[in-house]
């Protein structure tokens, strides 16, 4: 089974959203949370959660099982999905 | 408040008190020098204030950035009207215009936010969002020579 692709976002960034319309071109399905939309509690645990991973608050961060790609790019994208 | 050129003018946007470059007088448009909003000079309680000119328009967000990279020959990303809509998306769900690529919500982070006014673009060729680069004018007309 494929790894499962999620998406963590900003509803109003442009560059997440061309990362979500990337991936729904390539026909990948994936979950995304819209980090700035979560009420407080939850998106300070998300908030950790991608500082762990990823040391800031960038975004988006794709996440593919063990591969993280923040900041939209395609090449990288296409490379951790096999594409 | 006659007397005498006035010290600054405090800038709702940025919280600057800015020297204004020329005569104020009650109603007269200014632009901060510091975040390049188009302001309404207004007399208050013993110092000048500028009200935001527009406020909350699509005009007025627009003016404000091309305003700043006017004043600090800045130009703009390829990108620049997709992150202007980022920017009218912050305003309808947040308030104000804040950065869209970033989680935060207070005037640290109004556009240009507090990193991009002290010298974030200086430092890294662009600001966080990408919106504003790095002047390239003088290596242009080089090579266009
Ligand atoms: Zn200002």
């Amino acid at each position: 089974m494929p790894d499962v692709v999620k998406i963590f976002a900003l509803s109003t960034c442009p560059y997440c959203r061309r990362t979500k319309r990337f991936l729904s071109e390539k026909n990948v399905e994936y979950e995304a949370v819209d980090v700035d939309l979560l009420d407080d509690a939850e998106q300070e645990r998300v908030l950790e959660e991608i500082e762990e991973m990823t040391g800031r608050h960038s975004f988006p961060v794709v996440v593919v099982g063990s591969e993280i790609v923040v900041g939209h790019d395609e090449e990288k994208l296409k490379k951790v999905l096999g594409l | 408040m006659t007397d005498g050129p006035p010290a600054r003018v405090f800038c709702p946007v940025c919280s600057a008190r800015f020297p204004p470059k020329e005569d104020v007088a009650e109603g007269k448009l200014v632009r901060c020098s510091v975040c390049g909003q188009l302001l309404v000079l207004r007399a208050g309680n013993g110092e000048w204030s500028g009200e935001r000119y527009a406020q909350l328009t699509d005009d007025e967000i627009r003016d404000r950035v091309n305003g700043f990279a006017g004043l600090r020959d800045y130009h703009f990303s390829e990108m620049k009207e997709e992150i202007l809509e980022g920017l009218l998306a912050k305003r309808d769900a947040f308030g104000d215009f804040y950065c869209p690529c970033r989680v935060e919500h207070n005037s640290d982070y109004q556009c240009p936010c507090k990193p991009t006014r002290g010298g974030d673009v200086e430092r890294h060729g662009k600001c966080h969002c990408g919106l504003f680069l790095k002047g390239m004018k003088r290596n242009r007309s080089a090579l266009a020579i």
